[in-house]
């Protein structure tokens, strides 16, 4: 059964639809709240004979954390690079900085619940977009085919509009 | 004040005039004082405002920097004032402590006028050596106990003088040598030294901090923030000087002070005397003799030699022993700085930088020897490291070279700035919980050697030490 000739009614569409929703939704806001992680360094004694040493000594620990302040929207390697840009001006790139994360999340969030799902996606795609540009004048080629994926995998999401399913808000 | 080694306390403060800084030296002086009931005893709960130990700086450069870094997570200080000549130095420290701890410091240009108006239990001294012994003299007179940078002095006097003073007030002084509170010097001496016994007969010491080029290179700062000339003329930066030195001159003086005679004692005094105090605390010996060799191989204009090679002899219960120090200011290449301790069964190379630290065993040990190695291991003493590879390959004389040792390295580090434990040392001692880890006069008995590197390095004669020598 092609496209053209469904009802709007397809179950294996409806899945379809909803499995890509599922994936752009939790690919967005894992991502935006990747951004908000950091190494938090610690220490704890070392065992000598089963028990803490008595002179103190520590061996180094270190574990994942999340927080507000550890928020950096464009990777710091990255950051830097674009700096250089002459096609990308520094106050556009700080905006960006900022908003990134933010946007990653909330577009997520939206897809998730289906909220004006078309434009969410357009939105999404628009961000990636972005982000290919900035690849393409870093030369990133495998990051741009990695992004390109992310698009056709939109642009896919948008041909199964009709077969949204679970949505809060349809329209749109 | 504290005061844990006062022997003549005052008993005649009743309760009720009793101030917060006299509590805590009655209540740290501990056996048979009247002060010590139930309700003294309280009001010294741990974190207690009470207890806090209220701290001055003298000297607020570099080094100072790295002193207040340490000490800024130890709590139960309370920091109270700062003394130096340069007002901007100051005001950084000002800034630092205000932005850390919302409190303000009072700022003096004078040390005398610190001492006499605030009320401090202890003074960190950072100054140039030159005025380390007057600083210390004058702080521990003022009632202080003092915590005071390495080397002691650039004078084997100044060094003597602030041990006598040390005797003198019954006051704590603890000199910066801060290997001796670190844990890893510990556990290495204590445990794999003294307790296990590792390394076996230690036969060579050789110790080195090579520098590079681009960290020995002539301070500058910006004149409009530097002392003017009368001031440095006041601070005796002078000194030595055969002529009127103009204001750029003293200005270099106060800044690069480690290049002059008169200020100073120099890479040798700097770098080395920290690692050749770990030979004598490790050997538990002091050196019979010295000889050396130094020059101004590159800074030809600089007074101290730029680079210094020297060799202690040593008469240990183990038999004689030789230890090798360089200090380079023009080089960084060949493994920065450490102290290797090398035995008939084992090398310990420790260094306060973990990475330079490494545990060698000698691949000829006997299997007894080897057996207690894996015990402790397995017990969590030592970690293993790589096993010895021969490197092969067509240039090896096989019936020359010895078969590589096994690697080993220390079972944990430090967690914190280096210099925090030693500082932690000296607060804890005000308290009465500790005993120094490095007072003036055991860290003079370990110095005194090092005062008769740069003669013997300028005479190119052997120095044989006498009680003249190194008498403390």
């Amino acid at each position: 059964m092609s496209l053209k000739e469904s009802d709007g009614n397809s179950l294996e569409y409806t899945l379809g639809m909803l499995l890509l929703r599922l994936w752009l939704a939790m690919r967005s806001i894992q991502a935006g709240i990747e951004k908000y992680a950091g190494t938090s360094a610690g220490a704890k004694p070392v065992n000598i004979d089963g028990a803490p040493n008595d002179y103190g000594l520590t061996e180094a620990t270190s574990s994942k954390v999340y927080s507000l302040d550890n928020y950096q929207g464009v990777p710091a390697a990255l950051y830097d690079k674009f700096k250089d840009e002459p096609f990308i001006p520094e106050w556009g790139l700080n905006l960006y900085n900022i908003i990134l994360g933010p946007a990653l999340i909330i577009l997520g969030i939206t897809l998730l619940l289906g909220l004006a799902t078309r434009f969410t996606l357009f939105a999404m795609g628009l961000l990636y977009s972005s982000l290919t540009f900035g690849l393409i004048l870093l030369k990133q080629d495998a990051g741009i085919a990695w992004l390109g994926t992310h698009i056709i995998m939109i642009v896919m999401a948008l041909a199964l509009a009709k077969y949204n399913r679970f949505a809060i808000l349809k329209k749109w | 004040m504290v005061n844990p080694q006062s022997k003549e306390p005052t008993m005649d403060i009743t309760p009720s005039a009793l101030t917060r800084r006299d509590f805590i030296a009655k209540s740290t002086i501990g056996a048979g004082m009247v002060l010590g009931a139930p309700s003294i005893l309280k009001a010294k709960e741990e974190g207690s405002p009470s207890d806090d130990i209220r701290v001055g700086f003298i000297g607020c450069g570099k080094q100072h920097e790295v002193l207040y870094n340490a000490m800024v997570n130890i709590p139960g200080i309370h920091f109270v004032a700062a003394a130096d000549i340069m007002k901007d130095r100051l005001g950084r420290t000002f800034g630092s402590i205000r932005s850390r701890f919302g409190t303000q410091i009072k700022r003096y240009l004078d040390v005398e006028e610190m001492l006499e108006k605030e009320d401090l239990d202890a003074v960190f001294v950072s100054t140039p050596d030159f005025w380390h012994a007057p600083h210390t003299v004058m702080a521990l007179e003022a009632g202080c106990h003092v915590y005071c940078e390495k080397m002691m002095s650039n004078t084997l006097e100044g060094a003597r003088s602030m041990v006598e003073a040390m005797d003198r007030t019954g006051r704590l002084c603890q000199i910066g040598h801060q290997r001796r509170s670190n844990p890893r010097y510990l556990f290495t001496l204590n445990e794999l030294f003294n307790k296990y016994e590792l390394p076996g007969q230690i036969v060579n010491i050789n110790g080195q901090w090579n520098r590079a080029l681009s960290s020995s290179q002539d301070i500058v700062s910006k004149p409009t923030i530097l002392p003017k000339a009368d001031i440095l003329l006041k601070a005796g930066f002078d000194k030595g000087a055969d002529k009127k030195l103009s204001e750029e001159e003293l200005r270099h003086r106060f800044l690069n002070w480690r290049f002059y005679k008169d200020l100073s004692g120099g890479p040798i005094s700097d770098l080395g005397a920290h690692q050749i105090d770990i030979f004598n605390w490790y050997l538990n010996a002091r050196p019979v003799s010295v000889m050396a060799s130094g020059g101004r191989s590159f800074f030809r204009d600089r007074e101290h030699f730029d680079n210094v090679m020297c060799v202690f002899d040593y008469e240990t219960p183990q038999g004689n022993a030789r230890a090798f120090y360089q200090v380079l200011t023009t080089t960084s290449a060949g493994g920065g700085y450490y102290e290797s301790f090398m035995g008939t069964d084992a090398t310990i190379q420790i260094s306060e930088r973990e990475a330079y630290t490494k545990i060698y065993k000698e691949s000829g040990v006997s299997d007894e020897v080897s057996a207690k190695w894996d015990q402790l291991v397995a017990r969590g003493v030592l970690k293993k490291g790589a096993a010895g590879q021969a490197a092969g390959g067509s240039d090896e004389i096989a019936s020359y070279a010895s078969a590589p040792p096994d690697e080993y390295g220390l079972p944990g580090g430090l967690n914190k700035p280096p210099h925090q434990p030693h500082i932690e040392n000296f607060f804890k001692a005000i308290r009465g919980e500790a005993k120094l880890t490095c007072d003036a006069r055991h860290a003079l008995e370990s110095e005194a050697p090092i005062y008769w590197v740069n003669p013997a390095a300028e005479s190119k004669e052997i120095i044989n030490f006498t009680d003249e020598h190194l008498h403390t």
